[in-house]
């Protein structure tokens, strides 16, 4: 075999993807198709709960073409950090959305189901026994946060992939994975570059977002080969050029060159990139550093209160020349009001002013004629969160100023209700490294034969 | 002096930030135009002090600033003052966070090309 042939056909399961671009891809023969379908990057609260980020039937439409897809050509379909944290709960969803697309079209197949979460218990005792380098959070990783988080769910690298593909299976669903794993396990697992297969692996799992125009949601080829790795995107008239695809290396990594991942360094120092026609990109010289102590990222989330916000808009010039001074003395009364209720976090975001950028803003005068205000805030319950921004609302709303001429109400309101109760509130805690024996020992497998 | 300078959001294609995991805000800034990217790294404007000078973070806390010739751009990556999502954020995916280094001064490249 002198190339592996990868297709992502997008860079995020459940966003949609470009069908006819796809079929272009089919025709190139690929080996596989691959899928990332999850990420930390939409924040803590899908950690927190193991919900999926987006409703179940996006999923199911997405992989409906891809599943057909594979079966029909007889090549594995193999999707990871189902569904969005990777989480036991959520990957249960993704197997049963798979069982549901089988059943529908008559897909028969065998299918490895891979889990990534961690057994808080099983944790603890590895914590008591050794220590867990943070890769971000602050202080010493303990139990009684491990208790706090949602579940703990570790990114597998491509071992777990490979012996599931070793075990004959067609369909891979993976719980939490790196990205680059999904697509670099089948061409290490035929004798191929490590560090070609993952950084090829890299650029496939955004899909067409190393490509020009940049989408998400164009598919992308990668072909793995002994020496070198190709890109090409599958829309005929979109390009992979030497910036698009090495300026993609660089994608949400802290390093250009040195990308740690499960059991090494990929370090693409001496990478080169060489455009072969308009549309493809060439790639050698990346390479696997291998560590001396294969370890894993562990990721959860903690809750830490429960979150309401109220959203108005105000456009009286009067009131928005005096708007800090105005929302201070709500916060004021707010906590005069609810000090014996526990502490509380009012967070003003002004949109028009600083809400994006708080006191990194660069702008100093706010020129906006009105304002986006949303009341956040974040107490030990519910109730007392919805109470609190509910409170700040109906102080604003009729707060007096100097100037004022709007005496029947400050803020209008977008719908009714005002009150949002948006649930419970996370931050990441969890976000360490923990060393394995195996590379597969923390991601137990089950096969499946699905007949239909 | 004004009309000597340039801002880098006038020589760059690209100027993009994003998060790098929960705990780290990196940016990416690329050039369509190799010598305009030589000008901007010759001229050293870009370094870990300005970078932290902008963010308000500690110079610890630039993790990585340096140019990558390969994807002719320069990599910056800071500690996130706060986690994404996490109380006080407002910035979840961390990709607002690149107007501060479009205001970056850079002395004025061919400036007398016109």
């Amino acid at each position: 075999m002198d190339e592996i042939v990868g297709l992502a056909p997008s860079g995020s399961m459940g966003s949609g993807y470009n069908l006819e671009a796809f079929e272009r891809g089919l025709a190139a023969n690929p080996h596989f198709i691959g899928q990332d379908a999850g990420s930390t990057d939409m924040g803590p609260y899908y950690h927190g709960t193991g919900t999926p980020f987006l409703p179940l039937a996006t999923y199911r439409h997405d992989l409906s073409f891809m599943l057909r897809a594979a079966r029909h050509r007889r090549i594995p379909l193999l999707v990871g950090s189902a569904l969005t944290s990777g989480c036991n709960s959520s990957l249960q969803l993704a197997v049963r959305i798979v069982g549901e697309i089988a059943r529908e079209h008559g897909l028969s197949f065998r299918m490895a189901v891979i889990s990534a979460e961690i057994d808080k218990a099983d944790l603890k005792r590895r914590l008591a026994r050794e220590t867990f380098e943070s890769l971000g959070p602050d202080g010493a990783l303990t139990p009684e946060t491990i208790d706090r988080c949602g579940p703990i769910a570790a990114q597998m690298g491509t071992e777990p992939f490979i012996r599931a593909l070793d075990a004959g299976a067609e369909v891979v669903i993976a719980g939490r994975a790196c990205d680059d794993a999904i697509f670099a396990a089948m061409p290490i697992m035929q004798g191929f570059d490590k560090g070609l297969s993952l950084h090829c692996g890299k650029i496939l799992e955004c899909a067409g977002l190393s490509a020009i125009p940049y989408d998400l949601a164009e598919p992308l080829l990668g072909r793995v080969r002994r020496d070198h790795f190709e890109v090409e995107p599958c829309h005929p008239d979109h390009r992979c050029t030497t910036v698009s695809v090495a300026g993609h290396s660089l994608y949400e990594r802290g390093d250009p060159c040195l990308q740690p991942g499960p059991g090494g360094m990929n370090d693409l120092t001496d990478a080169t990139f060489t455009q072969l026609d308009a549309r493809r990109v060439k790639v050698s010289g990346s390479r696997f550093i291998p560590d001396a102590t294969y370890r894993v990222k562990l990721e959860g989330a903690e809750q830490v209160g429960f979150r309401s916000i109220v959203i108005v808009g105000i456009r009286d010039p009067v009131m928005i020349r005096q708007i800090d001074s105005i929302l201070e003395e709500a916060r004021q009364r707010a906590e005069d009001r609810f000090k014996a209720a526990g502490a509380f976090n009012l967070l003003y975001r002004i949109y028009g002013k600083n809400a994006v950028m708080g006191p990194l803003e660069p702008e100093v005068e706010t020129r906006s004629h009105e304002l986006g205000l949303v009341i956040d805030v974040v107490a030990p319950a519910q109730d007392l969160a919805t109470g609190i921004a509910m409170f700040v609302r109906g102080t604003l709303q009729h707060a007096s100023y100097p100037g004022i001429v709007t005496t029947a109400g400050n803020m209008a309101y977008p719908f009714s209700p005002f009150g949002i109760p948006v649930g419970p509130a996370y931050r990441f805690a969890v976000y360490h490294l923990m060393a394995l024996k195996d590379p597969c020992e923390c991601f137990p497998m089950t096969i499946e034969e699905v007949r239909n | 002096m004004a009309a000597q300078a340039q801002r880098l959001d006038q020589l760059a294609k690209v100027i993009r930030s994003k998060n790098a995991g929960p705990f780290e805000l990196t940016f990416d800034i690329m050039f369509d135009d190799p010598a305009a990217y030589d000008w901007v790294k010759k001229s050293g404007v870009i370094n870990a002090k300005r970078i932290a000078e902008a963010y308000r973070v500690r110079v610890d806390d630039v993790l990585v600033c340096r140019p990558y010739d390969a994807a002719v751009a320069f990599k910056i990556t800071i500690r996130r003052p706060v986690s994404s999502g996490d109380i006080g954020d407002r910035d979840v995916y961390g990709c607002q966070q690149h107007v501060p280094l479009t205001q970056i001064e850079v002395p004025a490249f061919r400036a007398a090309a016109g």
